[in-house]
């Protein structure tokens, strides 16, 4: 899967049901609205502890190219981490001294376009949706980061939790400064 | 070659006095001195364009830009490297997308002008349409830049013809470049792909912050540094043993202590690797620079390049206007490193210099303001602080350069804009100071330098 321009959105399993597909919305939900809030206790909660977390850097290539922009883990990536490498970079946020978070980034997560699919492990669902990030800032500061995640979703308990997610932002050049955001 | 812009003679060394320590603010937002950089120090330079690992067959490309001129560098079939303008002869348009590949051929999309990876112009759509004497194919291929030249395996070009050779520009400097260039047999190479991004900043503050400013790191980024190492601070600098040295307005800051950047990166099997090889590196770079490499250190090369010895991140600061910069990161590793101390080392880099990075998300907002709010009409007559170590000069059996004692310092970033001003006032090249006078001279290599330089 080369293509950049969108991921696959095609059905690969079953479709869940609708009960099913209505939880993990809720899911995907629950998870904006705590990333919105900067509530990242509870983000980290719902990860998995074999998490795989990656956001691919896209470079701009011509159709015949087959360079593997999205799979190849050994190429730049904003994100590529695990469970543990992820709550690396939530400490930042706890020593106080995260100077360019204070005053607060104002997030808003808009996640649309989710589709739930059955997996080979019955308690495990793959499941698609966009997302628009947007952050404001200080005065005038602002962004807005628009892409496809593809995730798997493990069943525990009555809950979920994140075990895979690739998320790709439609940006070649990153149009920010920086990306202190998590979609 | 001469890139002149008419009716503009300003005495830009107004703008400073490094003897003192003062820069005006004016430099880092007016319109008129930015295009000036863009003539003067832009064409005029060597500009750093691509790693020879990321063009490494016959056909690969990829595009950049050398200033604000956007330009192709390609691979051709002799294993020679071509830099040309990446603009149709015909009517200027852009004749390849892409930011990097593999092709016979460049085609414009608009009349369909083909040129090849030389950029000779090779025919066109409706060829017909031309009587003889229209055209002549040889002077209309797409314009190569007038010198490209590698130094271990960082390729530079430069529009300039008059441009002394890239090891002259470089000079002394390659003594500390070879720490992060030829540390271990085989060189280095990028991993692949590029991360861009864009901040609304002058490019010089970018330049400036890894040139020397070694003080910013344990305040802006003290949560970077707790982040990546359980909760520890910055260890404390020792101004006894750490210095800046500057050549030609390139610069390293680095102590000797050997860990402190690995130690940042938080990749412990990174920092293991290291440790392994000090003991052969030492015997190829010496002790001293066995000691050197990995400690708290970055650098930049003049004008546009800046890198962390250690961390690994490589990266450069594209002008977008005055007051915009588009920044292109890299992660360089030894080509002999095992696959999985590569991934270790690019994972780190992410984590701490991408634009996610826990270092990197807190110098942007920095940057970004000091270049807003220095362009108030009243702020930018208000001379700005550039006296840190003013008096600390030394000079050292062993390090070449201008050398200051004391890492904590604002000499390197002294000896850039002293580069910088020498660029904007100088017309030709052949006077231009050398700061200092060259230890290195014409030996090619520095680890066969006799014995000052293999301490």
């Amino acid at each position: 899967m080369t293509d950049t321009a969108t991921l696959e959105r095609t059905r690969q399993g079953t479709a869940a049901s609708l009960e099913l597909t209505h939880a993990l919305a809720q899911t995907l939900y629950r998870e904006a609205r705590l990333l919105d809030t900067e509530n990242y206790a509870d983000w980290a909660e719902m990860l998995a502890e074999d998490l795989h977390y990656h956001m691919p850097g896209i470079e701009t290539r011509y159709r015949r190219d087959k360079t593997d922009q999205v799979t190849d883990l050994t190429r730049m990536a904003y994100y590529n981490d695990s469970k543990p490498e992820i709550l690396k970079r939530l400490s930042r946020l706890e020593t106080g001294t995260a100077w360019s978070e204070d005053p607060a980034t104002r997030y808003t997560h808009i996640i649309t376009n989710v589709e739930v699919e059955l997996t080979e492990n019955a308690d495990e669902f793959r499941v698609y949706s966009n997302f628009y990030a947007y952050r404001n800032r200080n005065e005038r500061d602002e962004d807005s980061l628009i892409g496809n995640r593809i995730d798997i979703w493990r069943q525990v308990g009555n809950s979920f939790q994140l075990v895979k997610r690739r998320a790709i932002l439609k940006h070649n050049v990153l149009l920010s400064k920086n990306l202190n955001i998590y979609v | 070659m001469r890139f002149e812009r008419i009716g503009r003679e300003p005495d830009y060394s107004r703008y400073m006095d490094l003897k003192e320590g003062w820069l005006d603010r004016r430099i880092f937002s007016d319109a008129d001195i930015y295009e000036e950089e863009l003539y003067r120090i832009f064409a005029r330079s060597w500009l750093f364009v691509a790693h020879e690992s990321q063009i490494p067959k016959a056909g690969d490309f990829l595009t950049t830009h050398m200033g604000e001129d956007a330009v192709i560098v390609a691979r051709q079939a002799d294993g020679s490297i071509r830099v040309m303008l990446n603009s149709c002869p015909h009517r200027g348009n852009k004749v390849c997308f892409a930011d990097a590949g593999n092709t016979r051929r460049f085609v414009c999309n608009y009349h369909g002008w083909a040129f090849d990876t030389a950029g000779d112009l090779k025919g066109m759509h409706e060829e017909y349409c031309y009587d003889d004497g229209d055209i002549d194919f040889k002077n209309h291929g797409l314009k190569n830049v007038a010198k490209v030249s590698s130094y271990k395996g960082l390729v530079f070009a430069t529009f300039n013809g008059d441009a002394p050779s890239l090891e002259a520009w470089l000079g002394d400097f390659r003594w500390y470049l070879d720490m992060i260039l030829d540390n271990e047999e085989g060189g280095t190479e990028f991993i692949g792909g590029c991360i861009k991004s864009v901040m609304s900043a002058n490019w010089k503050f970018g330049v400036e912050n890894f040139i020397g400013d070694a003080y910013h790191a344990g305040w802006t980024h003290d949560s970077g540094c707790r982040s990546m190492n359980d909760g520890m601070p910055f260890p404390p600098i020792d101004m006894e043993n750490s210095y800046h040295a500057s050549v030609n307005g390139h610069g390293w800051e680095f102590g000797t202590e050997g860990v402190g950047d690995l130690v940042l990166l938080g990749r412990p099997k990174v920092m293991d690797y290291y440790n392994k090889i000090r003991p052969k590196m030492a015997e190829r770079l010496g002790e001293m620079r066995s000691k050197i490499f990995g400690s708290v250190a970055s650098a930049s090369i003049f004008p546009n390049v800046s890198f962390l010895p250690g961390i690994s991140t490589f990266r450069q600061w594209q002008p977008k206007g005055p007051m915009q910069f588009e920044l292109k990161t890299w992660v360089i590793v030894n080509k002999n490193m095992p696959d999985d101390i590569k991934e270790e080392v690019t994972k780190g880099v992410m984590q701490t210099f991408g634009p996610g990075g826990t270092f990197e998300m807190d110098d942007g907002e920095n940057w970004e303001n000091c270049t807003t709010v220095n362009r108030g009409v009243v702020t930018r007559h208000e001379r700005l602080h550039y006296r840190c170590g003013i008096g600390r000069q030394i000079e050292h059996d062993t390090l070449p350069g201008i050398v200051y004692r004391g890492q904590y310092n604002d000499a390197n970033q002294r000896g850039f804009y002293q580069r910088w001003l020498d660029m904007m006032t100088h017309d030709d090249f052949s006077k231009m100071p050398t700061r200092p006078e060259p230890r290195l001279g014409n030996v090619a290599e520095t680890r066969d330098l006799p014995g000052l330089f293999a301490l």
